[in-house]
C-alpha cells in the first residue's frame, strides 16, 4: 500500500496499543492526554485500525444489500413473462469512464501523499471529489434520457430495477463522496486519524463503490 | 460508509447541557442499559397483546374496556399479532441480549473502554427507539398507512442493527486488552461476534427487501406486482414467481433471525453454567466452532421454509440436510453443558436455574424442530398450531430464559444491588410450568388438526378435547403473564431496596468486569489497564486459596492455598 510512510509533516499513527500496554505513549503526539478517551483516565485512544477493519465490514453489509438486489433481479428476469427491456442510455458508458478514472486519478494522489507533496495530493484529491460530483451528475443525465424516451420508474419491472440499482448505488456513492470532502476540508492536526490513514480509508470505499458500479452495469447490460 | 468517529461523548462542562448530555450519552453503559429498558417495555406491551389475543380466541363474547376506543374491527385484530411478533422478536430477542447485554459487557469483557464508534452506537439506539414509536404506531393508524409505517419502522431498525453489527464486529477485533487473545475470549463475546457478523449478513437482506416494498407501494415500481405475477403466469414454469420472490427474500433473513436470537443465548448460557458449575468449559475450542457452525448453517437454511412453494425438486433435500446438519452444533452445545454439570458442585441460584430451564426447553423446542426439517413433514402443512409451539418454545421462550438468567447474574454489577432470591425462584418455577402448559399442548393441537386431514382417522375421541385443550392454554398463558409480574415487581423493588453488593465479584466470576466496581465506575477500569493472562473459564482449580483464578490475575500474584 502506498502512503504507510509518515511524512514528517503529516503525523501517522502507529499501532501501538498492544505494544505499550499501560506504559504506552499517546498515539497522536503528545497532546493525546486531553483527547476523550484521555479523559476517561486512559491517555491513549483506541486503536486507529478500528476504522480500517469498521469501513472493510461496513462494506461487506452494502455487498450483501446488493446482492439481495441482484438476486431479486435475476429471479424476476428469468421468471417473469412480461420482461420489457430497458435500452441503457449512452451516457453511462461516460460515467463508468469518469469512475474509473477518479479511481485511477485518487491513487496518484494517494502516491504523491506518500511521497510528502501534501500540495499535489490536494489538488489530484480534489480532481477525484470534482469526478465523483461528475458521475453522480452523469447518472441524473441518464434518468433524464430515459424519461424523455417515456420509461419511467414505474413503467415496467426492468426500469424498476435500473432506477433502484443506479438510485442506491448514488446514494452510497454520495457517501463516498463526502468522505472524499471531509478528507479534503477536515484540519487533521488535532484528530485521532492522520491524513493518510483517512485518505487510505475513504480509497477503499471510494474503489469499493467503482467495482461494484461495473457489477451493476454488467448485471443491467445482460440481463437487458 | 466511512464514520470518522470522534468519540465526543463526554460532557464538556460540569454545566453542560442536562438533557441533551442525558439524552445523547454515548458510553457504552448507559447505551447498554437503555437497550435493556426498551426491551422490558416491548416484553410487556408484547405479552399485553398475546394476552388479548387469546382472551379473544377463546372467549369472544369477553368485552375488555378499552379495546373498543382502538377500534374493534377485523383488521385491528390481524394488526395484533402483527405488532406481537415485531415487537417480541425485534425490540426484545434481537435487541436485549445483543445490544443489551452486549453493549454494556462486551468492552468490559475484553478490557476495552469503549464501542468502537460510540457515536454510531448511539444512533443505533435511537433508531431503535424511533422503529420501536413507528411499529406501536403502525398498530394505532389506518391499515393502509399502517403497513407502510411499518415497513418503514422495519427499515430504520434493520439500518440501527446493522450499525450495531459493525460496531461490535470492529470492537471485538480491534479494542481487546493486552494479552485478551482470541483462545482467552470468554464464550459471550464470542457469541456476540459471530451474531454480529451473521446479523451484519442478513440485516443488509431485510433492508433491500424493505427498500422494494416501500418503492412498490410510493413509486409504483414492479418488484411484487400482482399485475405482473398474473401476466407471467401461464408463460412461466415455475408456478408463483412474485409471491416466491418476498417468501425468499424474507425468509433469507427470518430463518437466520432465529438464529440471532439464539446464539448470545448460547454465549450466555454456556457463560452461567461454567461460573456455578464451577467448572471450565468442556471442550471450549469446539463449543466456539459449534456456535460458528451454529452461524455458518443458519445463513443457509432459509430454504427450509419454502418447502411448500414450489422450488425446484432438489432443494428441498439440500435444505433438509442442511437443516438437519444443525444437530450437530446443538449436540456438542448440549454435551458441553452436560458435562459441565456432570459431577459439579452447582449453586443452584435463580440464574442458573434460568440457565437450566434454557437447555429444557432448548431441548423440547428443537425436537419438534426435526419433524419440521424433513421436507415431507413440513410440506404437508403441519398446521400452524405445531408450528407457533415449536418456535414460540425454542426461540421465544427460550431466548427469554437465557436473557432472565444473564439479568439475574449482571444485575448485581449493573446495579449494586442482588435480586430477591426467593421471588425469583417463585418466578422461574411458575413461568417454567406456565410455557410448558401453553407450547407443549399447543405442539399437540397441531398434531391432532393435522390427522384429522387424513382420510379415516377416527379423531371423535380427540375432538373432545380441542376446546378445553384451548381453554387451558389461555389458562396457562395468564399463569405466566402473571408470574411476569412477580418479576417486574422483584426487579423494581431490588433497584431500590435490594440487598446490596459490596464487592466486586459476588459470584466469584472469572471474565473482567468482575475486576471493577459494582456498578462499574463511568471510565470502566479507572487508571489502570487490564491485563489477561489466562482463559475465560479456569476453575474448579486445586492448589489454590480459591478455586478459581480471574484472567486479569497475573501468574505470580496467584494466591496459594494453604
Amino acid at each position: 500500500m502506498p502512503g504507510t510512510i509518515a511524512p514528517p509533516d503529516i503525523e501517522l499513527i502507529v499501532e501501538n496499543r498492544r505494544v505499550g500496554g499501560g506504559g504506552g505513549r499517546p498515539p497522536d503526539g503528545g497532546d493525546g492526554g486531553d483527547d476523550d478517551y484521555g479523559r476517561r483516565g486512559r491517555g491513549e485512544s483506541p486503536s486507529p485500525r478500528r476504522f480500517s477493519t469498521g469501513i472493510a465490514i461496513g462494506m461487506v453489509s452494502i455487498l450483501m444489500f446488493f446482492m439481495a438486489l441482484a438476486s431479486a433481479f435475476l429471479v424476476l428476469r428469468h421468471n417473469s413473462g412480461v420482461w420489457v427491456t430497458v435500452r441503457l442510455p449512452w451516457i453511462l458508458w461516460v460515467n463508468t469512464a469518469v469512475l474509473l478514472g477518479s479511481s485511477l486519478i485518487l491513487e496518484r494522489a494517494r502516491l504523491r501523499l506518500s511521497h510528502r507533496d501534501v500540495s499535489g495530493f490536494r489538488k489530484l484529491w480534489m480532481v477525484t471529489t470534482v469526478l465523483g460530483f461528475l458521475f453522480v451528475a452523469g447518472q441524473l443525465v441518464a434518468w433524464r434520457q430515459l424519461v424523455t424516451q417515456g420509461v419511467y420508474i414505474a413503467s415496467n419491472q426492468a426500469s424498476s430495477f435500473f432506477y433502484i440499482f443506479t438510485g442506491a448505488h448514488g446514494v452510497h456513492l454520495l457517501g463516498g463522496v463526502a468522505a472524499l470532502l471531509f478528507v479534503l476540508l477536515h484540519n487533521f492536526e488535532k484528530s485521532q486519524v492522520s491524513v493518510s490513514l483517512a485518505a487510505e480509508i475513504t480509497s477503499y470505499y471510494w474503489h469499493f463503490m467503482d467495482g461494484l458500479w461495473i457489477f451493476l452495469f454488467v448485471l443491467l447490460y445482460l440481463g437487458k | 460508509m466511512v464514520t470518522y468517529d470522534s468519540g465526543a461523548n463526554q460532557p464538556d462542562t460540569p454545566q453542560g447541557r442536562f438533557t441533551s448530555r442525558r439524552l445523547f450519552a454515548a458510553d457504552h453503559k448507559t447505551i447498554g442499559l437503555r437497550y435493556l429498558w426498551l426491551a422490558l417495555f416491548s416484553v410487556f406491551l408484547g405479552m399485553a397483546m398475546s394476552l388479548v389475543m387469546r382472551i379473544h380466541l377463546v372467549w369472544p363474547g369477553v368485552h375488555i374496556s378499552f379495546l373498543p376506543v382502538l377500534g374493534s374491527t377485523p383488521e385491528r385484530y390481524a394488526t395484533l399479532p402483527l405488532l406481537h411478533g415485531s415487537l417480541m422478536v425485534f425490540l426484545v430477542l434481537t435487541t436485549a441480549p445483543q445490544a443489551g447485554f452486549g453493549n454494556y459487557f462486551l468492552p468490559l469483557q475484553i478490557g476495552a473502554r469503549e464501542m468502537a464508534f460510540p457515536t454510531l452506537n448511539l444512533f443505533s439506539f435511537w433508531a431503535t427507539v424511533v422503529s420501536l414509536l413507528g411499529m406501536t404506531a403502525a398498530f394505532l393508524v389506518a391499515p393502509q398507512t399502517g403497513i407502510t409505517l411499518w415497513i418503514a419502522s422495519v427499515s430504520v431498525f434493520c439500518a440501527a442493527a446493522l450499525c450495531t453489527a459493525i460496531n461490535f464486529a470492529v470492537t471485538t477485533i480491534d479494542l481487546r486488552a493486552q494479552g485478551m487473545t482470541l483462545p482467552r475470549l470468554p464464550l459471550t463475546v464470542w457469541a456476540w461476534f459471530i451474531n454480529a457478523i451473521l446479523g451484519m449478513l442478513i440485516f443488509s437482506i431485510l433492508l433491500a427487501a424493505c427498500l422494494c416494498l416501500l418503492s412498490d407501494r410510493f413509486f409504483s415500481t414492479h418488484f411484487f406486482s400482482a399485475v405482473d405475477f398474473l401476466a407471467s403466469q401461464p408463460a412461466s414454469t415455475a408456478p408463483d414467481a412474485l409471491p416466491v420472490l418476498w417468501q425468499r427474500l424474507f425468509w433469507f433473513f427470518a430463518q437466520a433471525e432465529v438464529y440471532i436470537a439464539m446464539l448470545p443465548c448460547f454465549g450466555i448460557v454456556s457463560h452461567l453454567i461454567a461460573t456455578f458449575s464451577r467448572k471450565p468449559i468442556w471442550k471450549e475450542r469446539l463449543v466456539v466452532l459449534a456456535l460458528c457452525g451454529v452461524g455458518l448453517v443458519g445463513f443457509c437454511v432459509w430454504g427450509q421454509h419454502m418447502f411448500s412453494s414450489g422450488l425446484s425438486p432438489f432443494s428441498p433435500l439440500v435444505f433438509s440436510v442442511l437443516a438437519s446438519s444443525l444437530g450437530l452444533p446443538a449436540a456438542i452445545l448440549l454435551i458441553s453443558w452436560f458435562g459441565a454439570l456432570w459431577g459439579a458442585r452447582i449453586q443452584f441460584n435463580t440464574s442458573f436455574l434460568f440457565a437450566l430451564g434454557f437447555i429444557s426447553l432448548f431441548l423440547s423446542g428443537g425436537l419438534s424442530g426435526i419433524f419440521l426439517a424433513r421436507s415431507d413433514i413440513a410440506s404437508a402443512s403441519v398446521t400452524e398450531d405445531f408450528v407457533t409451539g415449536h418456535f414460540h418454545l425454542i426461540m421465544g421462550v427460550a431466548a427469554t430464559f437465557a436473557i432472565l438468567g444473564g439479568l439475574f447474574f449482571w444485575f448485581p454489577k449493573l446495579f449494586g444491588r442482588r435480586m430477591n432470591e426467593l421471588l425469583g425462584k417463585i418466578h422461574f418455577w411458575l413461568t417454567f410450568a406456565g410455557v410448558y402448559c401453553v407450547f407443549m399442548t399447543m405442539h399437540w393441537l397441531g398434531l391432532v388438526s393435522h390427522s384429522a386431514k387424513n382420510p379415516g382417522a377416527s379423531l371423535t375421541a380427540a375432538a373432545g378435547w380441542i376446546v378445553p385443550a384451548r381453554s387451558f392454554i389461555t389458562a396457562g398463558i395468564l399463569i405466566t403473564v402473571l408470574a411476569q409480574g412477580i418479576f417486574l415487581f422483584n426487579f423494581l423493588w431490588s433497584l431500590f431496596r435490594g440487598e446490596r453488593v459490596e464487592e466486586c465479584n459476588p459470584w466469584r466470576a472469572t471474565t473482567l468486569e468482575w475486576s471493577v466496581a459494582s456498578p462499574p465506575p463511568q471510565d470502566d477500569f479507572g487508571a489502570h489497564e487490564p491485563v489477561v493472562y489466562r482463559g475465560a473459564y479456569e476453575f474448579g482449580l486445586h492448589g489454590v486459596a480459591e478455586d478459581f483464578i480471574p484472567q486479569d490475575v497475573a501468574p505470580d500474584r496467584v494466591v496459594k492455598a494453604n
